[in-house]
């Protein structure tokens, strides 16, 4: 990673209201290579760019005017969103204020192994096993099938989605050599890495047909895509590899760029998605309270892209649609999501076929957990040491 | 509101409705409602918000957001909130 030696300060030319300062600052990370951190002032007054090398006037002027197109793109017209907290436990007493991360690294509990990607050692798993029986437990109340997707996912199933408009910036493409003799030759010859990564040309590569899998869910609304839905409704549950390339923003466990996620899903009727989104919701309010969790569960959106932003955060929030599970994280006095309870409404009914019995579009959601998340957010709170923790969990993971 | 004034609004609305949408007339009904058409989907239902926002004086906020998925619920609404 190059030093930085060069700071850029860009006047917004809105000022950014305090609720889209922190989406702001994170889409800096996709303005520029350049940029290597970037911060907003609490003001929204003020953009503070490091960068990775010093910039001639003449390019600082090109990274600024890639800067106002973010700023003017999610807040000109911008509606602040209602927030509507559904349970807050956030200030629920906990014993541990210290980032667990030094220490998971520093006792061979985590290792890096690139940006955003890590293994993970017997604490960490073991307690991701114990959320996961919590969560199979949820699935079990709803009687859901279990399912098993493929890490990798069609391009044309997300296009389909609208998945490219709507978040272009965390896309991960998968790809192969090309069926070519020479090309493989070539790179079986000369293949080696530095540090820009792997030193092949990207003509020596197939067209990509396939990408990382962003989300569990999708994997089954293909499944039942173009047929009437089987029975009035489906409860499924899976856990997967995700895959959301966060730039910048990737930081400890906190932001994967290799992710896993439980999901249960239902589709439907909207009747049956939000009544059992609710249900789920209420259930795990008692795991919560089990576990020791400080917590709050409040509507949210997606991180949508700049061309979407605006719009499509403004119709998820007045909608409803989404309401993300936040633990505290002691250590910094902030919160992370490590959760979420959604609603799409019919829009994978409609974008993918799927009918119900009455020939209308059928209407999804999902309830999904971040395992790695669910973790660190519990070691923040608790600390590595069992014997702090609660008893209920120390009893399961004796 | 009388049944010409309140058809020649649903009239307004539709129209507006073409132009947000971008789509053919025929297409419109008097009983359009969100998700009917592909293009009335949630960017094109901020795009008729924001067409009615500027057409009528509506106020867009959460709960107009989620009340006017339908042309009669526009209709009804701007009767009684709207200025046209």
């Amino acid at each position: 990673m190059p030093e930085p030696t060069h700071t850029l300060e860009v006047t917004p030319s809105l000022p950014i209201p305090g609720f889209l300062t922190g989406e702001v600052q994170s889409k800096m990370a996709y303005v520029d290579e350049a940029i290597l951190a970037a911060r907003v002032a609490p003001s929204g007054e003020l953009i503070k760019l490091t960068l990775t090398q010093e910039a001639n006037p003449s390019r600082q002027a090109e990274i600024a005017a890639k800067v106002q197109r973010v700023v003017t793109s999610l807040v000109e017209g911008a509606m602040q969103p209602k927030i509507q907290v559904l349970e807050d436990e956030l200030h629920r007493p906990v014993p541990y204020q210290v980032d667990p991360h030094p220490e998971l690294l520093a006792r061979g509990e985590i290792s890096q192994e690139a940006q955003g990607i890590f293994s993970l050692g017997p604490l960490v798993t073991r307690l991701i096993d114990y959320f996961e029986k919590r969560f199979l437990e949820l699935a079990a109340y709803f009687d859901a099938a279990p399912y098993r997707f493929p890490t990798l996912i069609p391009a044309r199933y997300l296009e389909r989605v609208n998945y490219f408009r709507a978040f272009p910036h965390s896309l991960t493409f998968a790809t192969h050599l090309r069926e070519d003799l020479d090309a493989i030759d070539h790179f079986a010859q000369h293949a080696a890495c530095d540090e820009h990564g792997l030193n092949i040309t990207l003509d020596s590569f197939s067209p990509i047909q396939t990408l990382l899998s962003p989300a569990v869910c999708y994997h089954l609304y293909f499944a039942l895509a173009d047929q009437p839905l089987p029975g009035e409704q489906v409860v499924a549950t899976a856990v997967s590899n995700c895959f959301r390339y966060e730039s910048t923003n990737l930081v400890s466990l906190e932001r994967l760029w290799n992710f896993t996620m439980r999901e249960v899903i239902f589709v439907g009727s909207k009747e049956f998605v939000l009544d059992n989104r609710e249900t789920a919701r209420l259930r795990m309010r008692q795991v919560f309270e089990e576990i020791g969790l400080a917590y709050r569960v409040e509507s949210a959106t997606d991180p949508f892209f700049i061309g979407e932003f605006r719009k499509q955060s403004v119709f998820q929030s007045a909608f409803q649609l989404k309401f993300e599970i936040r633990a505290r994280l002691p250590f910094k006095d902030s919160t992370l999501a490590v959760g979420s309870y959604n609603y799409h409404q019919n829009f994978f009914g409609r974008h993918l076929n799927i009918s119900l019995p009455d020939g209308t579009p059928a209407h999804t959601g999902c309830v999904a957990f971040g395992l790695e998340r669910m973790a660190y957010a519990f070691l923040a709170q608790y600390g590595l040491d069992p014997q702090i923790w609660p008893a209920a969990m120390q009893e399961a993971l004796r | 509101m009388n049944t010409d004034e309140n058809q020649n609004l649903t009239n307004q609305i539709q129209a507006l409705l073409i132009e947000s949408l971008r789509v053919p007339p025929d297409q419109i009904t008097p009983e359009l409602a969100f998700g009917d058409l592909p293009q009335w989907d949630s960017m094109g239902h901020m795009e008729v918000m924001m067409a009615l926002e500027a057409q009528f004086g509506v106020e867009i906020n959460a709960d107009t957001i989620a009340a006017l998925i339908s042309i009669p619920a526009i209709v009804a609404y701007i009767q009684e909130n709207g200025h046209a």
